[in-house]
């Protein structure tokens, strides 16, 4: 697979990000295992220490566990801890320049449920992301 | 008379030129010894060449799975630097486009210096020791530029076992300062 990385982070936190992104939106499962470090280095071309990065944050953060000889899983309660953490940074961070767009176009509490309602409920698996899950 | 003095002249001058030239000759032997670091600078320099193994990190047994890395080492610069360039194995080696990590070492004064130019945006600096037996260089952090918020390289080490075989072992800092210490059992591939 050809991902384009960003040069705002290192590889090894974006695959952080998109592992918490699939666990997020119900890709990866609590109890699940991850994604072979084998695999997801051929499948997004990255030093597989680069993996073992990812994996060892995902480690040291609280979601992921280590299995002695049977791999690393995503641990009970994995979302509602990253939903917790990702709203919190969502208010914290995106949401005072959200805010201030809406003030500075006068945009109406109907017109943004309007808009909202508009769109895809956020249970729903992104159909992009499910098809960038490594195989296991 | 003229003839004379030219050829008094040709003679001092073939002399005084030849022992010039012997003075020379001894000069290598004034030469001073290769200090430390330039030991263990040639001691890095015979790793040159192309390189594959697996690796381990220790903090995770469980997901060791024997994927290969290579690891290219090149003199470069008139024998003045050392490029050390760590790429998954069977890739293409474009580090615009893959996160291949790459790390110089060279000679300043009397230090072997290591600048790890890191995927995670920063530049640490380390120096080397050379082992009393001259199979071991040892590199500890001494600096880093750029941020460290992603982590760092903190330590390296590079064991020659012979000619075809060499070890090296990378303690990476993640954020909060955890280790995770990755083991590389190279055998030389070309």
């Amino acid at each position: 697979m050809d991902r384009e990385w960003n040069d705002s982070q290192p590889i090894y936190r974006q695959l952080r990000d998109l592992v918490v992104g699939m666990i997020l939106d119900g890709i990866l499962h609590e109890g699940d295992p991850l994604p072979s470090v084998r695999n997801v280095a051929a499948e997004f071309r990255v030093n597989p220490l680069t993996v073992l990065k990812a994996y060892q944050q995902l480690v040291d953060e609280g979601f992921v566990e280590s299995r002695r000889g049977r791999g690393m899983f995503v641990i009970d309660g994995a979302r509602a801890l990253l939903l917790q953490g990702e709203r919190q940074k969502f208010l914290g961070e995106e949401w005072p320049r959200v805010y201030a767009t809406i003030q500075r176009l006068g945009l109406k509490a109907e017109e943004l449920l309007e808009a909202a309602s508009d769109r895809p409920s956020a249970d729903t698996p992104r159909s992009n992301d499910a098809k960038e899950k490594p195989k296991s | 008379m003229k003839i004379l003095r030219y050829t008094l002249c040709f003679v001092l001058m073939s002399v005084s030129a030849a022992a010039f030239a012997q003075s020379d000759m001894h000069k290598p032997a004034d030469t001073p010894a290769p200090s430390a670091a330039q030991k263990s600078f040639a001691t890095m320099k015979t790793l040159a060449g192309e390189w594959e193994g697996p690796f381990a990190v220790a903090e995770m047994p469980e997901m060791n799975d024997g994927k290969p890395l290579h690891i290219s080492l090149r003199v470069t610069s008139r024998g003045n630097a050392v490029v050390h360039e760590m790429q998954e194995a069977n890739t293409p080696l474009d580090p615009t486009k893959y996160d291949h990590p790459l790390t110089m070492l060279y000679v300043d004064g009397d230090q072997l210096n290591l600048v790890h130019y890191c995927d995670a945006g920063n530049r640490p600096h380390m120096t080397g020791k050379l082992s009393p037996d001259g199979k071991i260089v040892e590199f500890a952090l001494v600096d880093v530029s750029g941020s460290t918020k992603y982590g760092h390289m903190e330590h390296a080490v590079f064991t020659y076992i012979d000619a075809t075989h060499h070890t090296e072992d990378w303690t990476f800092m993640m954020p909060g300062d955890k280790p995770m210490h990755a083991h590389f059992d190279l055998h030389r591939v070309n």
